[in-house]
């Protein structure tokens, strides 16, 4: 029952991953996909965690250590990107 | 006893993996709904840290193990160090254009 029920919790982080990767696929500004990326390493996370509840296995939380890492860098160095970017346009 | 104590584990952290699922997918629709780039980080900063803290509580309260605990707390402290750095960051530079 307790495997059945957080079978169902991932099939919504399923869905929410999926129509955040539609979100990054639509046309828009640089900053719009990075939030959308941000977000989907955060959903991936939580994905990781209840992965890690349903298996009974510590491996996963490591995994979410070394996203929640990469998915802050990821956004911090596009976001210095744009900045850098638009001060050599004007 | 021992069965009381895993049932009510077992129902806190369902109850908080739904509630942390149910705002990953709340914020997917925002991302899409939603017509600025800041009202979208509005949105998109909900499941950075309450769903991302929801999530791992609910982990901790399963797993039961000290070093799991401990993993999920340093899990915790990051996100909610490193989010609003992120998103302060991603604001700025969206709203310099």
């Amino acid at each position: 029952m307790f495997d059945r029920t957080l079978l169902v919790v991932l099939a919504l982080l399923l869905v929410a991953a999926c129509v955040i990767v539609g979100r990054i696929l639509r046309p828009g500004t640089l900053a719009d996909r990075a939030v959308a990326f941000d977000t989907l390493a955060s959903v991936i996370m939580c994905g990781l965690l209840v992965d890690a509840a349903r298996s009974n296995d510590g491996l996963r939380l490591d995994l979410a250590v070394v996203l929640g890492l990469l998915g802050f860098l990821a956004s911090v160095t596009v976001a210095r990107f744009i900045e850098l970017r638009e001060g050599k346009d004007s | 006893m021992t069965e009381v104590i895993r049932i009510i584990q077992d129902v806190i952290s369902v109850v908080l993996f739904v509630f942390g699922a149910l705002l990953a997918i709340v914020a997917s629709i925002g991302l899409h709904r939603l017509k600025d780039t800041r009202s979208r980080m509005h949105a998109a900063t909900k499941p950075a840290t309450l769903g991302v803290l929801c999530c791992g509580i609910a982990a901790a309260v399963q797993l039961g193990s000290a070093s799991d605990v401990a993993k999920v707390v340093v899990i915790i402290v990051l996100q909610l160090v490193t989010a609003p750095v992120g998103a302060h960051m991603l604001g700025r530079s969206a709203q310099n254009k």
